[in-house]
């Protein structure tokens, strides 16, 4: 598959409103969850979260709309496009929750009116985040809404990088959002994979954090002096078991493996790796055991959720735009608060930044439902 | 080329005040496995890919892109009445069906796949969205094999229903579940092939000549007004016929996609 450029990025998330303070912190030290209570049930619902700092009601249904559109006009301006090319611009969108929140809010107030015509899910499909990201930007090209848990926007991804591949289209939009909202929290919390604190691959690792972010990234088909190109990917479905990853690493190697494969890279050959690095024990497991198998030397491995939680579908675009943002600077981010290691993952994460060199990176993206996807990106002299 | 080698389909038109039929008998006939904990949503997607790649060798490696414009209604819904009429947190397995790849993860199961499992939507042309990610893919080499599918569920009260999708109180409401199989290689079958279309003198032509040639033609538009799996409904029963058939989803602003099938 041939590489696509990234010309243009936008990124909000708990480290800032914006892709360069995001960077700046995440160079710098990174964030921290606050300690986050969804209140009004039987069993408390606590546990950390990583917020965008834009000053707005948690739950509030119009935070999409205050923050969407200049994630996305961020990351079309970086490409200068002409009046025609944004209006045909097609949209590939990847989230867990697009418009459940908004469902939630509406139902809640009919329920706390005592509205007899109260029903849930009073929005349904999945079409709002790619309307309104269109809105933003004046463009009525297609859009694609992918839902597939944590890798999502990944997908997403990998399917504009073929509409360009294929010649179909010569830019695209890839959008990757998440935003806080009841179900997703609660749900986790049922499945008690919450934690206060996102440690990746530590010993004491005890739960998943997450966050919102909302990311934008332009593709173009014809790389000029682009830094940055997305080499291509592969994903795979792993039917062990629909929350938990294969723990012997087998379905990460595969897809990593494949990834390399379509793309020409050897192993030998990958600079770094942005793992994906839950902190959930079984996930990180898994990932750690592919890792392993598919590299004789580990690269240098960063983790990004200790900085900005868990953005689920995502966490594919906005951990691009992050790392991605890392690199042209020169570095590849690091946890300085990393701690024990777990002696039966084998693999530790970087705890200072190190040089980024120009060469290949790996990206990994699991997720449930067996979704497994793994990107290259190419930073280039 | 790329050949159609199967199509199925499930498809129950509802009435008021009816419950939703059973569909565990049919499941059984397509299932390796009895699923647990799973909903309306995952049951019309397990036995519609069921039907469609019975009887046929799949790589393990078949690509599987499921469409839908609802998605996973009945869990959601659950989960809403759970968190904000009942106070209590979703239970595990309901908050896990809400995820549009749940459905995907129990196609694979059941069929044995280990490939690339999307779930893609475009309100009103979620099929055509589906078979576009699914005709690059094969074009590109990323499959050899895709099974494409577009799934809807009726929820009940069939009122509520109809209300969330802003429908008037006397349209016809249906559950669905259609499916293709398609293969790149020589073989039997119906030829397919797609394309993409931006001048609109270039659609108008195709369309005219489609007309001319008596094909089974539906030309779709963005806001299409039916339920996704209407479209889903429609391909499948015009493939169990004879004659070439074109699908069409698109506008001047966006293009034209074109889906050709042989006769």
């Amino acid at each position: 598959m041939a590489g696509v450029a990234i010309r243009g990025v936008g990124l909000s998330s708990a480290l800032g409103l914006d892709a360069q303070s995001c960077t700046d912190a995440l160079l710098t030290g990174g964030g921290k969850p606050e300690l986050l209570s969804v209140e009004g049930f039987a069993e408390p619902v606590q546990a950390g979260y990583f917020r965008i700092p834009d000053g707005g009601e948690l739950f509030d249904p119009e935070r999409f709309a205050r923050l969407l559109p200049a994630v996305v006009r961020t990351a079309v301006a970086g490409a200068r496009l002409s009046a025609a090319e944004t209006r045909a611009l097609p949209v590939f969108v990847g989230s867990s929750c697009f418009s459940v929140g908004r469902s939630e809010s509406d139902y809640a107030a009919a329920l706390a009116a005592g509205s007899s015509s109260a029903y849930p899910m009073p929005h349904c499909g999945y079409d709002g985040l790619a309307d309104l990201a269109r809105r933003a930007i004046g463009s009525a090209g297609e859009s694609f809404s992918y839902n597939t848990a944590c890798t999502s926007s990944a997908n997403a991804l990998l399917g504009a990088m073929r509409a360009l591949n294929f010649g179909r289209h010569r830019y695209a939009l890839v959008i990757g959002a998440e935003l806080a909202n009841r179900t997703t929290l609660c749900g986790f919390s049922g499945l008690q994979l919450l934690a206060e604190h996102a440690r990746p691959f530590e010993a004491e690792r005890d739960g998943i954090v997450l966050g919102e972010a909302i990311g934008a990234v332009l593709l173009a088909s014809e790389p000029g002096a682009d830094e940055f190109c997305l080499l291509g990917g592969a994903d795979n479905c792993d039917t062990h078991s629909i929350t938990t990853t294969n723990p012997e690493g087998e379905s990460v190697l595969a897809a990593s493996r494949e990834a390399l494969r379509c793309t020409g890279v050897d192993a030998g050959d990958v600079c770094g790796i942005k793992a994906h690095g839950t902190a959930s024990p079984s996930s990180d497991l898994a990932e750690a055991a592919g890792l392993r198998k598919l590299f004789a030397a580990l690269p240098p491995l960063s983790v990004l959720k200790p900085h900005i939680g868990h953005t689920l579908g995502a966490s594919g675009v906005v951990e691009l735009v992050l790392y991605a943002s890392a690199l042209r600077r020169g570095l590849m981010p690091a946890w300085a608060g990393f701690g024990k290691p777990d002696p039966e993952l084998g693999i530790s994460p970087l705890t200072r930044p190190v040089p980024a060199p120009a060469g290949y990176y790996l990206l990994n993206h699991f997720g449930f439902g067996g979704n497994n996807a793994v990107l290259v990106l190419e930073k280039r002299a | 080329m790329i050949r159609v080698v199967s199509t199925a389909q499930v498809s129950n038109p509802m009435q008021n005040g009816a419950p939703l039929p059973s569909l565990a008998a049919e499941l059984k006939q397509v299932c390796r496995e009895h699923f647990r904990r799973v909903d309306r949503f995952i049951e019309l997607a397990v036995l519609g890919s069921g039907r469609c790649a019975g009887g046929h060798m799949l790589d393990p490696d078949c690509g599987l892109y499921l469409g839908s414009g609802l998605g996973t209604m009945t869990s959601t819904i659950l989960s809403q009445e759970q968190l904000l009429r009942d106070r209590e947190v979703p239970t595990p397995f309901n908050f896990i069906n809400t995820l549009g790849n749940s459905a995907g993860y129990y196609v694979a199961k059941n069929l044995r796949l280990t490939g690339q499992n999307l779930f893609i939507s475009r309100r009103g042309a979620s099929l055509p969205a589906a078979l576009t990610a699914a005709w690059l893919d094969l074009e590109l080499g990323v499959v050899r094999q895709a099974l494409v599918g577009v799934v809807e569920e009726a929820t009940l009260p069939l009122e509520e229903h109809r209300h969330r999708q802003g429908l008037p109180a006397d349209t016809a409401v249906a559950e669905g579940s259609h499916w293709l199989l398609l293969e790149k290689g020589a073989g039997s079958g119906r030829s397919f092939r797609a394309q993409h279309l931006t001048d609109p003198a270039d659609y108008a032509a195709t369309l005219a000549t489609a007309e001319h040639e008596g094909v089974g033609l539906l030309p779709v538009a963005p806001s299409f007004p039916f339920h996704d799996s209407w479209i889903g409904a429609w391909l499948t029963q015009q493939l169990q016929g004879e004659g070439t058939v074109l699908l069409t989803e698109g506008d001047e602003s966006r293009g034209w996609d074109l889906f050709h099938f042989g006769a």
